[in-house]
């Protein structure tokens, strides 16, 4: 009859939004258990390399970018620019004082000369530290065929 | 007349809660970041008061130059021919420790290849290299001072 009539029924559009909390929840304790403290966010183009080892968490960081700025990083505060290789050496000596067997991690971008590199390595030296790690990405087999 | 006990209803609002989860959602979403956390690593000799004296005829100077030019023990060689040429060596004395030298105006990516390939031996020439020494630009030119040569 009420077709007949002309009048339309109405349908009552809705989304769903009772299991929101629940998503949004499981999302939280994901980035809860994932997060972790970046003590150096230096933008560098890292290496590739095959042989990769994870590295110790809080380990110290030292960051060389392109042009040779260093910033360094006990791993417990953020990475802050230093001047001179000697403060280099003064760094990671107070680091070893502190923790002898601490390690370090040298992030470096790929197309900074060497020497910026080994004035690091040559400080760490100089400091006694025992392990050192140089950050690289991965590599793959397309980057080989390149 | 009776006096009626009015009931007070406990309830907790969650009205909030998604706009509080939202809020940490975004937090964390800006705050962290996909770092790289692997790398190659290498230990520092322990400090002794007596250095052992390495001779360079008991070791393999590998020697990384400007433009990712590669010379062991003298020879220019490319990146395929350093891992056969050192398991030739190491075959005679598996002890025999790689020197890896790199000038400094090279980059850093053309010493950590080289150094990735020597990390790269027991995979590809069945033999474990046991020492890679890198030294530094101040030792090079002590030993050289020992020597006499400024």
């Amino acid at each position: 009859m009420s077709l007949l009539r002309g009048r339309a029924r109405k349908v009552e559009a809705s989304i769903f939004t009772a299991s929101m909390a629940d998503i949004v929840f499981l999302l939280i304790v994901f980035f809860v258990l994932t997060y972790n403290v970046q003590v150096d966010r230096t933008q560098v183009n890292l290496p590739k390399t095959w042989v990769r080892k994870t590295v110790p968490k809080n380990a110290a960081y030292i960051s060389i970018t392109k042009d040779g700025v260093i910033r360094v990083s006990s791993g417990k505060e953020m990475s802050l620019p230093v001047g001179s290789d000697e403060e280099v050496v003064t760094f990671a000596s107070n680091v070893v004082a502190e923790t002898p067997n601490k390690a370090f991690v040298i992030k470096a971008d790929k197309d900074t000369k060497y020497e910026h590199v080994d004035k690091v390595l040559d400080a760490l030296k100089q400091a006694k530290a025992r392990v050192i790690y140089l950050l690289s990405e991965q590599k793959t087999q397309d980057d080989t065929n390149q | 007349m009776k006096l009626e006990k009015r009931k007070i209803e406990s309830e907790i609002f969650t009205g909030s809660m998604a706009d509080i989860s939202f809020l940490l959602i975004i937090y964390f979403m800006v705050t962290s970041v996909f770092s790289a956390t692997r790398g190659l690593d290498f230990a520092l000799p322990k400090q002794t008061n007596t250095t052992p004296e390495i001779k360079q005829e008991d070791s393999i100077d590998v020697h990384v130059m400007q433009g990712g030019q590669i010379k062991v023990d003298g020879k220019p060689m490319t990146m395929d021919q350093i891992l056969p040429y050192i398991a030739s060596k190491l075959k005679q004395n598996p002890d025999k420790p790689v020197i890896l030298r790199t000038d400094p105006d090279a980059t850093y990516n053309d010493m950590i290849q080289v150094f990735d390939l020597l990390r790269q031996a027991p995979d590809k020439i069945g033999m474990e290299i046991k020492t890679i020494s890198i030294p530094t630009q101040r030792e090079i030119q002590n030993v050289w001072a020992l020597f006499g040569v400024q």
